[in-house]
């Protein structure tokens, strides 16, 4: 968890400070330097138009971490509704719900994603749009269960019992309640999301060249992979590396959470 | 029996229904499926003229239900691009799909079932430790990236394998060799999370007391573990298949791509690209469906696994 904290640091705060400690301009073409192999000047080499990979790589980041928040808080958002609504009326609303969740867990999510993006018409926002309006299952799932805990919860019967409406039950009493495990599984979802947004991008759906996109880099070194590795290499590498620290923070706050898996995973 | 599977096969019409509807709403997902399938260009006339000709004029509910009268018979409609039917340009992807995405889950089990049971049985040691760890690095890697990895090492690097494409005759050394480094994309990641629940699967049943009565008959220790442990850790297991199986087309989406398998992955981005919705449309039902009519297969296993099931 420990390890997981430092690399998920450290990505924030090359997204944050890319500007600064880049040695170049993500953007920077150098006819001079093209497809050069690592060195000291460029430690992860130059793709084939001379740009610094490390530093479209410290850029990309940014991206990376935006994409994911973005897609994460729209998947929440879409899940707590539906989930809290489901859990709290019951009825026809909850049955409804799980038959939506059924059909959500028939349909692929990276090839609706792709479908929905390609019917928006591509580029970042439409690719987080897609990715957000899929994604959601677990969260409502999550919220779902949560609020039935808390729905029969003293608390909760006596705020009723004073006449307060379900709006005002839902959002002053139960919801806030249910926010603390929602906002841990953000995290958990962060890498399924980093890595469908990678893919989208990567398959052409997603940030378009130029933008250091890590997903849309690796995709952009296909091509000399034969000449030049560390084109594709080098940004896959950051997501990965990203990915994997989120894997190491969700799976040890899973734990501290639930004891129970503790010895899961 | 009977019972159970009539229920189950009940249970995947409003699925069914439902994966209908998310593919008929792609198309009308912008508010107008003939600007999208015609571009933005076309004057006014042809426009109308063309909704006309398409029922476009009425009713949502009509054109839905109109949709999949002629759907339900195997008419997907015509690609925008070659104007071939969607069906007949499906057909032949499906078996490349399937043979790639059954290869892998072979790889995953054949990976899996041994490491994790051994993992069980030696609790606790490095090897266990060393498994934890590896199996989150696999599954924090990006699959294009893995593919592109391979063909790297293996192809461009070694020059042992193929880099693309799938070779013809399946049972050649040539179809063999193209099929490795795809197989392995799609079916090395998942392992490590499959190795991972088979270790905690089979740490729970070797606890229970059938397990310990196996022990005390006096039976090899070989026999306890896979007939006895084994088999009842493997309901989790199926679980986690059938909980897998969407990933795996999506999975096999971007390892077509990478690999240039002519496969219903590679069918869908191009078409994605190239903006011929009824095929992408087509594409999206062809593998929902596959899900569904995989998850019933999962449904039928665990009731061959578990008993219980059966005489439910």
């Amino acid at each position: 968890m420990l390890l997981g904290a430092v690399l998920v640091a450290a990505v924030a705060s090359a997204a944050l400070f890319a500007g600064a400690v880049a040695p170049f301009d993500p953007a920077a073409l150098d006819i001079n330097a093209i497809l050069s192999r690592p060195d000291l000047r460029h430690p992860f080499g130059t793709d084939e138009l001379g740009r610094d990979i490390f530093s479209r790589a410290l850029h990309g980041a940014r991206y990376a971490l935006l994409i994911g928040v973005a897609v994460v808080v729209i998947e929440g958002a879409i899940g707590v509704a539906l989930g809290a609504a489901a859990a709290y009326f019951g009825g026809w609303m909850d049955a409804l719900l799980m038959r939506v969740v059924d059909v959500m867990l028939a349909v692929p999510t990276l090839v609706l994603a792709l479908a929905i993006a390609g019917v928006l018409g591509g580029g970042l926002g439409n690719m987080i749009l897609a990715i957000g309006v899929t994604g959601w299952r677990e969260f409502a799932r999550l919220v779902r269960g949560q609020v039935l805990v808390i729905r029969s919860a003293a608390y909760v019967e006596a705020a009723r019992a004073v006449g307060a409406g379900d709006l005002r039950v839902l959002g002053r009493h139960v919801l806030p309640n249910a926010l603390g495990t929602v906002i841990v599984f953000t995290t958990l979802e962060m890498p399924a999301a980093l890595l469908w947004a990678a893919s989208l991008s990567f398959l052409g759906l997603g940030a378009q060249p130029p933008t250091p996109e890590w997903g849309a880099m690796v995709a952009e070194g296909r091509g000399f992979i034969g000449q030049a590795w560390w084109v594709s290499t080098f940004p896959g590498l950051a997501i990965m590396v990203t990915v994997l620290g989120f894997n190491f923070l969700g799976d040890g706050l899973r734990d501290l959470l639930d004891p129970r898996t503790a010895r899961g995973f | 029996m009977t019972r159970y599977v009539a229920h189950r096969l009940l249970s995947l019409v409003p699925v069914a229904i439902g994966v209908t509807l998310v593919v008929f709403s792609l198309l009308h997902l912008t508010g107008d499926p003939i600007r999208l399938l015609f571009g933005l260009n076309v004057p006014e006339e042809i426009v109308q003229q063309r909704r006309d000709e398409l029922g476009l004029n009425r009713p949502v509910a009509v054109q839905y239900a109109r949709w999949l009268t002629r759907a339900v018979r195997g008419d997907l409609g015509e690609s925008i691009t070659t104007g071939d039917r969607v069906v007949a340009m499906i057909r032949p992807r499906l078996g490349p799909t399937l043979e790639l995405t059954l290869l892998a889950l072979l790889v995953t089990l054949v990976v899996s079932l041994p490491a994790g049971v051994i993992s069980a049985v030696r609790r606790n040691t490095v090897l266990d430790s060393l498994s934890r760890l590896t199996a989150l690095f696999w599954v924090s890697m990006p699959t294009f990236w893995l593919g592109l990895l391979f063909i790297l090492v293996f192809g461009v690097m070694l020059g042992w394998l193929p880099i693309s494409g799938r070779a013809e005759e399946f049972w050649s050394w040539e179809g063999v060799r193209s099929h490795i480094l795809p197989v392995l994309t799609l079916g090395l990641p998942p392992a490590a999370l499959f190795t991972r629940l088979t270790r905690s699967s089979m740490l729970e049943v070797i606890g229970e007391e059938y397990v310990r009565t196996a022990h005390s008959k006096g039976l090899a220790e070989r026999t306890v573990i896979v007939k006895h442990a084994l088999r009842n850790a493997l309901i989790p297991i199926l679980t986690l298949i059938g909980l897998r199986l969407p990933w795996l087309f999506g999975g096999a989406v971007i390892t077509e791509t990478v690999f240039a398998w002519p496969g219903m992955g590679r069918l869908l981005v191009d078409a994605v690209l190239k903006r011929d919705y009824p095929v992408v449309q087509g594409i999206v039902m062809a593998m929902a469906l596959l899900v569904v009519a995989s998850s019933l297969l999962i449904d039928l296993l665990y009731a061959y696994v578990d008993p219980r099931i059966r005489y439910q």
